[in-house]
């Protein structure tokens, strides 16, 4: 249990390093492509975590990520938005017995087609209301999904090779 | 009273979530551009210090690079030094100079940490109250505009540059000395836009533009950039100018601070004019 919470926060504030200082430093086409790989932290979360708590993670998450790359309130904002749906899409996606204590939402333990709808419907969830509160107009609307559509599609990609890289089927206890 | 707690108790997670949903946004809209610098004063010693090891290392990766552009400055700057010049008369020898006078200073500064692909960009950088520098001062990189100063903490500044959608500065064309305003819509962070410059005035792909002097920000003359398309497709009289930065957004190191001596001076100036 203490082992889970403190790889939880571990996790996370290791994301919101690694988002800071090296991935939002990546200029893929001025800008198009642009990945917010830290939600991966909110995405393993347990699922056992009660929803007011993966709230409140969220919120916290999203206020450290601003710290580092303003307009302080748009992660925020997007990360709460992302907290509140992260549950419900899980319980949607649920197996017909409910998930039982050992399973962690990876692609280890849900299997591929399972975490590809999961991280891919919350991440556009997060994305799409991420980049229309940071422009917060709708002109050049086709340029915004375009961007919302790339960028989601790099952060699920790139979430997807991580797990490859950083879990295998013995390690995937933790 | 009884019916409020059954309903809260059902919607407690709702109810939860538009409130910091109502937190995050108040933050977002209120004060529009710069919610960020009250933050920044009590939270930038710590991530600023995080950015600065970064920059530090990315820094050493190009030590070559900056020891050559360090140079050359140099050497520019030994050729204007008063050892170099000889009088010709010698009856002029002395000169009591009482014509000019000193209004704009400068300060260097590190850049350590800065963002191209974000429609609001900012830049961050290692010079703050304790090293003189103030909000609205305007910021320099070797020769070409860069920025404003938005906000100070003691030891970190943080800059509004080019590339930010609520830019906008005052510019001349060289050659024929008409007034515009720099912009920038987005996307590409070399390529800018002039607007306001009239239709009659001529252009050519290649001109320069520099900055007007008009604003207290920058001395006049900073190099801006050149002309790389002109745009006379609106019905307006404008043209619409994309000009190719002079400044390279992705490679900052070492930037100038302006500051100018008369600020005070013209502004109060401005405003008494404003009050009557």
């Amino acid at each position: 249990m203490l082992q889970t919470i403190i790889l939880n926060i571990v996790r996370i504030l290791f994301l919101i390093l690694l988002q800071s200082q090296i991935v939002s430093r990546i200029d893929l086409f001025d800008g198009l492509i642009l990945p917010w790989v830290y939600i991966f932290g909110l995405l393993m979360l347990p699922f056992e975590t009660p929803r007011w708590l993966t709230m409140i993670i969220a919120f916290v998450t999203g206020l450290l990520m601003d710290f580092f790359s303003g307009p302080i309130g748009l992660h925020t904002s997007a990360c709460v938005v992302l907290g509140y749906a992260q549950p419900i899409v899980q319980k949607i996606l649920a197996p017909r017995e409910g998930y039982d204590l050992t399973q962690k939402p990876t692609v280890q333990r849900m299997g591929l087609a399972w975490y590809l709808t999961y991280a891919g419907v919350l991440t556009l969830v997060h994305h799409s209301w991420f980049f229309f509160m940071e422009v917060f107009r709708f002109s050049d609307f086709f340029y915004q999904i375009f961007h919302i559509l790339l960028s989601s599609l790099a952060t699920i990609v790139l979430m997807t090779i991580g797990q490859y890289l950083i879990y295998n089927s013995k390690s995937s206890q933790l | 009273m009884k019916n409020i707690l059954v309903l809260i108790q059902r919607f407690y997670l709702f109810l939860m979530f538009l409130a910091l949903q109502i937190f995050a946004l108040v933050f977002l809209f209120r004060n529009n551009n710069f919610h960020q610098a009250e933050f920044i004063r009590h939270s930038s010693d710590w991530i600023g210090g995080i950015y600065s090891k970064r920059a530090q290392l990315s820094e050493y990766l190009r030590l070559g690079e900056i020891n050559d552009e360090l140079s050359l400055e140099n050497a520019q700057l030994r050729s204007q030094s008063a050892d170099n010049f000889i009088a010709i008369r010698s009856d002029v020898d002395t000169l009591s100079d009482s014509t000019f006078q000193q209004r704009y200073t400068y300060r260097t500064a590190k850049v350590v940490n800065a963002t191209v692909n974000r429609e609001k960009n900012y830049i961050t950088i290692d010079r703050g109250t304790n090293g003189g520098v103030l909000q609205d001062m305007g910021v320099i990189s070797g020769g070409n505009i860069l920025g404003v100063v938005r906000s100070v903490s003691e030891h970190f500044a943080i800059v509004m540059p080019v590339l930010h959608a609520d830019f906008k500065a005052s510019v001349r064309l060289k050659k024929s000395g008409a007034f515009g305003s720099l912009v920038w819509a987005g996307g590409d962070a070399s390529l800018a836009d002039v607007i306001e410059i009239p239709k009659n005035i001529p252009v050519a792909p290649g001109d320069t533009l520099v900055t007007s002097g008009y604003s207290t920000f920058f001395p006049a003359n900073i190099h801006v950039g050149t002309i790389q398309e002109i745009d006379d497709e609106s019905d307006n009289n404008y043209h619409i100018l994309k000009i190719k930065l002079g400044v390279d957004f992705r490679r900052l190191d070492h930037v100038l601070v302006v500051s100018d001596i008369m600020k005070t001076e013209q502004d109060s100036l401005l405003k008494q004019m404003g009050e009557d």
